[in-house]
């Protein structure tokens, strides 16, 4: 028997003989088929079938076509098993073995090592295949994990960090306008050295990173001496038009702070709404009597003096506190040891504010006090305090240290903060001792820097008389970068500190030898 | 190996396992359709209610029984008694017409400072008059050397109607006649405006304006008394004070309204200066005001202003009968 092609197993099972096809055909009904599931093909068709017209018709159905393989192909061919071996299978083909009953307890899971069975490389090289099925069997967790690692990438985005933290309903950043006033009497009155270039390079360089940092405008203006403001001529009420200017340029911010050039923000990382601006109430004071270095009578009342009078002022302006509602807060400023301090201040954007700006510089007050206001704009804003009873309402005063710290000798000197901070004054249970506070920088009369506490920010006023305004300021700078490292740094410094000390100490105790 | 004849794997004849019921039962399409709307409604009538009553109760109407504006005099001690109540009168009657109220202070009420004009009291007693009635809306200043002739017309409709008042002030005037160079705004709103004054030959006319009440009367009302105004010994007073805070201030001046002066301040033709004709009383004219015997110590008001007085009395009487 001679067969022109090797016998092959058909899928249905049973064996296609075709060399067997020039025989006699075999009467099917009476032979026995090796496998029951095997069609019979003659039953189908109704009549006796020969060999070809069978495999004829099975060859349309199954389309099996065993062929022989050529035993030498390609690279790729050649090889294409063993790349393919190495990539995940995602399913195994049923087909494979007949015990699918055993297959069956396998299925979909990982092909698990036996605990007895000991490691081999080959559990390695199988890794990535197992990896692979992993995602795809777990793929919801696989999802919300790359999605929660994508939300923490594009958070951290400083692009799209900046563009929420400014947009008005996400941060709110574009609410608020940091001024800062350069170049003061730049030009005119004095000549700017190395020193003030550098620190006005070093104020606006922490300003800008703040702002950038947090999605605020800042607006750096020229206050070089004009000849608009000069001599006896609003000289230094320039501020007001700076910042009508800069309501007029960003017409939807609401909170605008003004700042002096001699200031530098000491945690860049906190923002204005968590530091003041998102508990208005609780920041701010509106009440004078709790810290007043003017000695400004307060509620207003006309009739003190004498009192046949008539008080004639409504009961929002004779209260002590206004409305008491945060809302109705329009000028927030801070008071230093000589009362209000300009340095740092803020005005939200509101008719009052117009009205405010409008009236702070007048004619007539100015000509009648102008030779008494040595603090000009500042003291002019004090006798307006005091003297229309209708603006109290709407101002509230901050903490200094909150918005406005001084360093040691503005003001006095520091008195320093008790052994656990200003928080160890308060007891529980107990009312705050008003005598305890004033022995330090605590409470509404706090007035210096304190690195303890982190204030947010320093303002070196008055530097220019007596102190060196840009040691100061390289010192503040420097402080600020320390007390604000990242971990790696704080590391990376714990590291060579303790190495310095170990190794000083050791060139300490040589150098002790020898000199014994 | 007795499956081998099987080709698919058989079906486990162990019976299928519960599922676990949900402690909370899921909301199926079905419920959704069925119950959507109500939820959806009566969530959006919650929300409605909440909105409506946490707004704040200032914004909507006035408390019943508020005036439509407050007719305020400062009247002088030290005139007679029978004057000030002739005066008190014709306040009265025009307020009882219209549902306005009154309110009468004596110069003497206030702190001023000492060796201040008396006149300076206009002010003080303006803020009194607001914090006695907070809510209405307008305050008529009247001074006590002037007389309402013609109480007929209500002043909404005489002037305060912003469409009405935008066609009557006088825009682009210069404030204080003839040169300033500081000149009315021309293009303010009729319901933007919160001071409505006139002008005579000499500037702004104090003797007849109204105010609106609100957080800008305070405003105006505090910077107008400030103590380095009084104490600038301005010639005219508060006259000259309210001038120059009207000329050196935007936010005061875009309040501010210019009306003819016959429509709320006519003078008296005075024979020692002639005002020119263009504010001088005619009968039928809104309100008299004898402005030049105010302003002069040696005349005797009271004594001028009673033919005047008798006259307002004839016409009160002629309409009641």
């Amino acid at each position: 028997m001679s067969l022109d092609q090797p016998p092959s197993p058909l899928p249905g099972g049973g064996w296609a003989s075709p060399g067997l096809g020039s025989t006699t055909p075999v009467d099917r009904r009476s032979a026995r088929s090796t496998s029951p599931s095997k069609p019979n093909y003659g039953e189908l068709n109704g009549g006796p079938v020969t060999w070809e017209s069978a495999k004829a018709s099975s060859a349309k159905v199954n389309s099996y076509r065993p062929k022989q393989q050529p035993s030498n192909r390609g690279f790729l061919a050649r090889h294409i098993r063993n790349f393919s071996s190495g990539l995940p299978i995602f399913s195994r083909p049923a087909t494979e073995d007949r015990y699918a009953e055993k297959e069956k307890l396998g299925r979909g899971r990982i092909p698990g090592r036996k605990p007895w069975q000991r490691w081999t490389l080959r559990d390695l090289k199988e890794l990535p295949r197992l990896i692979g099925l992993l995602l795809l069997r777990r793929k919801k967790y696989v999802m919300m994990v790359l999605l929660f690692v994508l939300g923490v990438v594009l958070f951290n985005n400083p692009t799209l960090r900046h563009w929420y933290r400014r947009h008005p309903s996400l941060g709110g950043g574009s609410n608020f306008v940091i001024i800062l006033g350069a170049n003061q009497g730049g030009g005119v009155m004095e000549w700017k050295g190395p020193r003030e270039w550098a620190i006005e390079r070093d104020s606006v360089r922490n300003k800008k990173r703040y702002a950038a940092e947090w999605g605020y405008e800042l607006e750096i203006v020229d206050l070089a001496t004009k000849k608009r403001y000069a001599h006896e001529w609003r000289e230094s009420w320039e501020k007001v038009d700076i910042v009508r200017n800069s309501m007029r340029k960003y017409p939807n911010a609401e909170w605008f702070w003004w700042l002096d050039l001699n200031s530098f923000i000491m945690e860049p990382s906190v923002s204005l709404q968590a530091h003041l601006f998102n508990d208005l109430a609780t920041n701010t004071y509106r009440d004078i009597n709790l810290y007043n270095p003017l000695n400004i009578s307060h509620p207003p009342d006309p009739t003190k003096d004498n009192p046949a009078f008539t008080n004639y002022l409504d009961p929002i302006s004779r209260s002590a506190v206004g409305d008491g509602k945060p809302e109705s807060i329009n000028l927030l400023i801070s008071q230093d040891c000589g009362g209000f301090n300009l340095g740092s201040f803020f005005v939200r954007r509101s008719a009052w504010t117009d009205q405010l700006l409008d009236i702070w510089w007048d004619p007539v007050f100015y000509e009648q006090r102008h030779m008494e206001w040595e603090h000009k704009e500042q003291d002019a804003l004090e006798y307006i305090y005091t003297n229309q009873p209708g603006m109290r309402p709407h101002v509230a005063f901050v903490p200094q240290r909150l918005v406005n710290a001084f360093p040691n000798g503005a003001c006095g000197d520091d008195r320093g903060i008790p052994e656990g901070g200003c928080r160890s004054l308060i007891k529980p249970g107990a009312a705050i001792e008003m005598a305890d506070l004033a022995k330090w920088e605590c409470g509404l009369q706090g007035i210096h820097y304190q690195e303890k506490e982190r204030d947010f920010i320093v303002n070196m006023a008055g530097c220019e008389w007596g102190r060196d305004c840009w040691g100061e300021m390289y010192n503040f700078r420097r402080l600020s970068n320390h007390l604000n490292r990242n971990r790696w740094e704080k590391f990376k410094d714990w590291v060579s500190e303790s190495w310095r000390r170990r190794f000083e100490h050791k060139l300490g105790g040589a150098a002790a030898a020898k000199v014994k | 190996m007795s499956n081998v004849q099987f080709p698919y794997p058989r079906k486990s004849s162990l019976p299928a396992e519960p599922k676990p019921t949900r402690s909370i039962p899921s909301l199926r399409p079905r419920d959704i359709k069925r119950y959507g709307a109500y939820i959806v409604g009566g969530g959006t009538l919650i929300f409605f209610l909440v909105w409506l009553f946490s707004r704040p109760a200032s914004t909507g109407q006035l408390p019943p029984g508020t005036p439509g504006a407050v007719i305020v005099t400062t009247l002088d001690p030290s005139t007679s008694a029978s004057f000030r109540e002739n005066i008190v009168a014709n306040r009265k009657d025009y307020a009882a017409r219209h549902g306005y109220a009154t309110f009468f202070a004596n110069t003497t009420d206030y702190n001023l400072m000492a060796g201040m004009p008396q006149s300076w009291s206009t002010v003080p007693a303006l803020r009194h008059a607001m914090t006695t009635w907070p809510h209405a809306p307008w305050l008529f200043y009247l001074a006590s050397s002037a007389l309402i002739m013609s109480p007929h017309e209500p002043l909404s409709s005489k002037l305060l109607e912003p469409r009405k008042l935008e066609s009557l002030m006088i825009v682009d005037r210069p404030v204080v006649p003839p040169d300033s160079v500081i000149r009315t705004m021309s293009h303010l709103q009729g319901d933007h405006i919160d001071f409505i004054l006139t002008q005579d030959k000499d500037g702004l006319a104090g003797g007849s304006f109204l105010l609106r009440t609100g957080e800008w009367a305070k405003f105006f009302l505090d910077a107008w008394f400030d103590p380095l105004y009084r104490s600038y010994n301005f010639q005219k007073a508060e006259n000259h004070a309210l001038e120059h805070i009207v000329q050196w201030h935007g936010t005061i001046l875009n309040k501010l309204a210019l009306v003819p002066q016959r429509l709320m301040n006519s003078y008296t033709r005075d024979p020692a200066a002639i005002n020119g004709d263009d504010g001088v009383y005619q009968e039928g004219d809104f309100v008299v005001n004898f402005a030049s015997c105010a302003k002069d110590a040696k005349r005797n008001c009271e004594a001028e202003m009673e033919p005047m007085m008798t006259r307002w009395r004839e016409l009160r009487d002629q309409e009641r009968r």
